[in-house]
């Protein structure tokens, strides 16, 4: 044991530092949550107050009886859970090829997809929404889970933690006679549970907040995504500031939760990659 | 037959197709398939209900060099990626180093710059516009109790992409923080023990040991957040809709407005400024790769 020194100056500021950067971080969601209990004209006053005077969930009555949430958060989880699921078994099979087995064609493949990450979305849209409407798939779940099954960053990323695993491993099981499926299924899938799971609430974050996305592959308001639903609330009335923050607090909150819970995986799991030694 | 059929995809080479088979499917069918259709598209003059289909050539190319404000958007996407990526780059590195170690409040500001990244930039973004508002933000309210002048923020035109760039910087930072947070860690500390015993103080460690092996780490950052930058669109769209003056309007936000909001909605313009960008992001990325490659090799 060291004797406990008293604390340096620098360690001080250093502190100091990481306060302002936390209150810098969180200030516009404690903003946002206060202020979305607050009466119309409060929101708006001046000078403006960080705490209500009176607290009132009269925002939050006005979303909830405006939208159909509990529908577009059922239509999120189907859409966002199914392309994750998906996606990070494509990403990890495609990753693995790359990182791990020599084939022909190799190289242009990866240039490929490394491309396709390159492809602004805006560029496709629109021939992507008019080849959904003619397969028929316009409107409905399959045709939103469908384009999102697989993605070039995943790729990416599942291919260097994939990379970073030591060489013997599968010599060791190809000598066990092993076919190249199980190593892939039995040795080297498990040992990337922590980029997996980076990579599952990577997509799902990323699929629940796309706008543009769903917005334009569903029509009818009962296909709606939660954030697509919004906008579209939003949209309608642009001009009042106070059931725009509740609907802003609602579309935060599930992933929020959903993050409070994994974080401890999501940011330690990441860390732990490969065999460290 | 069948039988030197299965014998191939049981080999290794033989796997690695059956392994990228779905992804290259999707890739396909739904990434190249409408890429290719978009690139035909922009030498035709089309609306958005596909209607008055003509061709027209190189003649949208054309069209693209001589529009102002396509140079505009230019310019601004440029702006935005040239300042938002060495800052968010920059302050992601600086947060990463002083939240590696896993202390318990090192570990709590780590999960806490995390936030933002979960959080949707719609709902961030009008978010920021309420708090960034120069007659009832908190912001400019708070600038102004400091004793500072009063700034417009989003509504002054010299001020309004540094604004949307802070608020980008804010948003995004976390992700690379916690990428680099992994780089960091994934540094052996026997290196460090044997720099220890050798003599080396802290900074000599930082230098040549910490950087040279995080390289890689930050070009991925780097790479990625570049591509991002220059695709940015939601937070544009929500915060200032190119405005004020045109002068945060983005290269896709442009894309956008003259495919949907401008009559005559002219998609094939639109898709002609679409393919320009694409090429662009392409040669930028693949310059880096090829940099960032050849310092590597340069390295060892």
């Amino acid at each position: 044991m060291e004797p406990k020194k008293p604390l340096p100056i620098g360690r001080i500021i250093l502190i100091m530092i990481a306060l302002v950067l936390l209150i810098a971080v969180l200030f516009p969601f404690i903003w946002l949550f206060l202020a979305s209990f607050k009466f119309d004209n409060e929101i708006i006053q001046y000078p403006p107050s960080l705490f209500p005077n009176r607290f009132t969930f009269l925002q939050y009555l006005k979303v909830w009886d405006s939208i159909p949430l509990l529908r577009f958060c059922l239509n999120t989880v189907i859409f966002a859970g199914s392309a994750t699921l998906l996606s990070v078994l494509f990403d990890s099979m495609a990753g693995y090829a790359f990182a791990r087995i020599n084939f022909k064609g190799k190289n242009i493949l990866f240039a490929l997809v490394m491309i396709t990450m390159m492809v602004p979305f805006q560029v496709i849209m629109i021939p992507l929404f008019i080849e959904v409407f003619k397969l028929g798939l316009l409107n409905n779940y399959l045709g939103l889970i469908l384009p999102r099954a697989t993605s070039a960053f995943g790729i990416f990323m599942m291919r260097s933690f994939f990379v970073s695993l030591p060489k013997e491993l599968e010599e060791a099981a190809r000598i066990d006679g092993l076919n190249e499926y199980r190593i892939y299924g039995s040795i080297m899938l498990p040992l990337c549970k922590p980029a997996l799971l980076t990579l599952i609430v990577f997509h799902f974050m990323n699929n629940w907040n796309d706008l543009l996305y769903p917005l334009m592959l569903t029509s009818s308001t009962e296909m709606r995504t939660l954030s697509a639903g919004l906008a579209m609330f939003v949209g309608q009335r642009v001009i009042e500031y106070g059931p725009t923050l509740a609907a802003a607090v609602i579309s935060i909150l599930p992933l929020l939760m959903v993050y409070l819970i994994s974080q401890k995986y999501f940011i330690q799991g990441i860390a732990t990659t490969g065999m460290k030694n | 037959m069948m039988h030197k059929v299965m014998a191939f995809f049981n080999k290794p080479e033989g796997a690695a197709y059956i392994f990228l088979l779905p992804s290259l499917l999707v890739f396909a069918v739904f990434l190249i398939l409408p890429l290719i259709v978009s690139l035909i598209m922009g030498a035709f003059s089309l609306d958005i209900f596909l209607n008055k289909i003509t061709f027209a050539g190189i003649s949208n190319f054309q069209k693209v060099l001589t529009d102002e404000r396509f140079w505009n958007a230019l310019k601004n996407t440029v702006y935005f990626t040239v300042v938002e990526m060495p800052l968010h780059v920059l302050v992601a590195l600086l947060v990463a180093l002083y939240v590696q170690k896993n202390t318990f409040f090192r570990k709590f500001v780590r999960s806490v710059c995390f936030v933002p990244v979960v959080c949707s930039l719609t709902a961030m973004g009008i978010v920021w516009s309420m708090l960034l508002d120069p007659s009832l933000g908190m912001y400019p309210y708070l600038l102004r109790m400091a004793g500072l002048p009063g700034v417009g923020f989003l509504k002054d035109p010299s001020l309004a992409m540094p604004s949307i760039i802070m608020m980008t910087v804010w948003k995004n930072f976390g992700f690379s923080m916690v990428i680099l947070v992994a780089g960091l860690q994934g540094i052996p500390d026997t290196y460090y023990e044997a720099a220890k015993i050798d003599g080396a103080n802290s900074w000599r460690q930082f230098c040549n040991i910490t950087v040279p092996l995080l390289i890689p780490t930050l070009e991925f950052c780097m790479i990625t957040n570049t591509i991002g930058n220059l695709q940015v669109f939601d937070q544009v769209y929500v915060m200032t809709q190119g405005g004020p003056l045109f002068r945060t309007e983005t290269l896709v936000q442009y894309i956008y407005n003259r495919g949907f909001i401008i009559a005559p909605y002219d998609l094939g313009y639109a898709s002609a400024i679409a393919e320009m960008l694409f090429v662009m992001i392409a040669i930028i990325t693949l310059a880096m790769y090829r940099f960032f490659i050849k310092k590597e090799t340069a390295d060892v």
